[in-house]
């Protein structure tokens, strides 16, 4: 018995949106406010590293296609090494700077893998529509993390990724499953349905 | 620019249509189903309206003829399309799909069923040629991956306990994290790649197949889910063990990728519905092989330039060789007498052949085995021994991943069947 795909969506939606209002939080405030209490530092990345984890059961219980299950699995996995690079840096474990990097290769990978995942150009269908805002905020917001890598106390750099973030959080918030309107953006799509 | 925003959210924010394309949600002779009598048509449900293609639903018999007619969508339901069926004799059917989802995706599949016969497999659906030679490469892949996250695992835990440098530690992390996150891609290839040749699609189309038939209705699919889910928590917890420091979380790591190693034995040629034995041996066998061949890449990846750790992890994994070749062993020669009805299908077929060899690589690795624990072993302290050690060890551990190989294409081949049950024993059997 699976969850329709559409709760699914939403589940992550939520800790997507939890991550970003914690990304936010910290960009207001600066990272040394943030971290005068060290367990802080560790609260996004964490929810990060768990959200790959919780993607595997999308992969593996929803098989029906191949590239649904691909994609599924690079998004668990970009999101477990970013999650994970992130807290090794936090945690002393890491020394070197560049595995910030993850960040924006997980974006820019997470985005290429919509546009990749959906084959129709935008205006097809409503489902073709949310794929491309998703993909391109992603790929195009990958530029933000990367920008922090180099400059990590830039406001613009980390409230524009925490804004990307939400921007992914009310694209998944928009996945229904049972709804007449704006399903076809396009007659060629064929016939209403739902 | 402020009215583009505005468009976006409405769009966004106003009910629509799913993301992803149709599902297939009911079929009609059921997947895999066993009938009594010829069903009258082929009919499949999915969740949202499709649209038929001309060969929509194509089925096949054993010899490849199609039986079906051409599709079409009853009246009033744009979200099912049905074939007829000719009057089927008895016999395995296949059925190959494809509609167009609303979305434009092009959605495709395959599913089996029997007419007085138990369904074919999935995996061996008319078209499907079986395991070749990239399945037996990345099943071998596969095995090396168990033996280096397992025996990885088991060597740190068993062999260097808290007497691991720093050094040590950094490579068991890295050897365990390749083997943790080989285990899941290698896992999603052989999944793939099973699927790939039961469909039988060009590559693009393959990327829009369906592939719950196989996660869902054979035990290969199922233990691809387990194992899936399984090594993706054992790597977080591998992860977990590196962040923190904590032994506790690596045990947790390495019972649960012993216990997943079950999944192959279960969905293997062991599995059988009338005992749990030989399941269980498979298990065994896997088990300890694991320990055993990953523990010797371990001594050679992880404690190969510290000579002093090198020395005392010798003589430990020495001492904890011993009984895992035993199980090996006795697991191994069980299993042999269980697949073999008769000893001269040893000699007389494939598969029976590919285990000699097996059998004497195993011989050639049990004598580099006792030449180190009883030759080596108590000559460790003298000079050439712990130089030239390390070649040796090389070389077993060269031997063990081929037997490995061999194991994998036994995996994917079929042992000779067993004999029928005699007449009265089944007459017994029946009253």
């Amino acid at each position: 018995m699976q969850p329709p795909s559409e709760h699914v969506h939403w589940l992550f939606a939520t800790g997507v949106l939890l991550l970003a209002l914690l990304l936010l939080a910290e960009a207001i405030v600066g990272s040394e406010v943030w971290r005068r209490r060290k367990w802080r530092a560790y609260l996004w990345p964490s929810i990060l590293f768990g959200l790959g984890v919780f993607m595997w059961p999308v992969m593996v219980l929803f098989t029906n296609s191949t590239i649904h299950m691909l994609a599924h699995s690079s998004w668990a996995q970009m999101m477990m090494l970013a999650g994970a690079a992130e807290l090794g840096l936090v945690s002393g474990k890491l020394k070197n700077e560049l595995w910030k990097l993850c960040l924006p290769a997980m974006l820019a990978v997470s985005g290429a893998a919509f546009l990749i995942h959906e084959a129709n150009p935008w205006f097809y269908a409503r489902s073709a529509f949310v794929h491309h805002i998703c993909g391109w905020l992603l790929l195009i917001g990958a530029l933000f993390p990367l920008g922090a890598a180099f400059k990590p106390r830039s406001l613009v750099y980390n409230a524009g990724y925490a804004l990307v973030i939400v921007g992914v959080a009310v694209a998944l918030y928009t996945s229904r499953d049972v709804a007449p309107v704006f399903g076809h953006l396009s007659p060629s799509a064929g016939v209403a349905h739902r | 620019m402020r009215r583009a925003l505005v468009v976006t959210l409405v769009v966004l924010a106003f009910p629509g249509a799913a993301w992803a394309h149709a599902t297939l949600e009911q079929t009609s002779p059921k997947i895999g189903q066993r009938l009594a009598v010829t069903p009258g048509e082929v009919r499949l449900e999915f969740d949202q309206s499709v649209r038929a293609l001309a060969n929509g639903i194509q089925v096949y018999d054993a010899k490849g003829r199609l039986v079906s007619g051409a599709p079409h969508m009853p009246a009033g339901d744009s979200r099912a399309v049905t074939a007829p069926l000719r009057r089927l004799p008895r016999g395995g059917y296949t059925v190959r799909w494809a509609t167009i989802s609303n979305d434009g995706h092009v959605g495709r599949g395959v599913f089996t069923f029997g007419v007085r016969v138990a369904a074919p497999p999935i995996a061996e659906a008319y078209g499907a040629s079986g395991p070749g030679t990239s399945e037996h490469v990345v099943r071998w892949l596969y095995f090396i991956c168990l033996a280096l996250l397992t025996g990885g695992l088991g060597f740190r835990l068993l062999v260097l306990r808290s007497e691991a440098t720093p050094e040590a530690e950094r490579r068991f992390y890295r050897v365990a994290g390749v083997g943790v996150i080989g285990a899941l891609w290698v896992g999603t290839l052989a999944f793939l790649l099973r699927a790939e040749d039961a469909l039988q699609l060009p590559f693009t189309a393959f990327l829009y197949g369906d592939l719950s038939p196989f996660a869902k209705a054979t035990r290969f699919g199922q233990a691809f889910v387990v194992m899936e889910l399984g090594f993706a928590v054992v790597s977080a917890l591998v992860f977990l063990a590196w962040l923190t420091g904590r032994n506790a979380l690596l045990w947790a790591a390495f019972l649960l990728s012993l216990g997943l190693g079950s999944g192959l034995s279960l969905s293997s040629h062991q599995s059988d519905d009338r005992s749990w034995l030989p399941s269980f041996a498979d298990w065994v066998h896997l088990s300890a092989a694991s320990l055993w061949i990953g523990g010797l890449l371990s001594l050679g990846l992880i404690v190969w330039n510290d000579r002093e750790l090198r020395r005392k992890a010798f003589w430990r994994f020495s001492e904890l060789a011993g009984p895992l070749v035993a199980l090996v062993v006795a697991a191994g020669v069980y299993m042999t007498f269980e697949r073999f009805p008769a000893l001269d299908d040893l000699w007389s077929v494939a598969y029976g052949k590919l285990l000699l060899v097996k059998l004497a690589l195993v011989c050639l690795a049990l004598s580099w085995g006792a030449f180190h624990h009883f030759i080596v072993r108590p000559r460790l302290e003298k000079p050439f021994v712990a130089r030239e050690l390390p070649k040796s060890l090389a070389g077993e551990a060269t031997v063990a991943v081929a037997i490995l190989l061999l194991a994998a294409i036994l995996v994917d081949s079929k042992p000779p069947a067993k004999p029928a049950p005699a007449p009265a024993q089944a007459l017994a059997v029946r009253r």
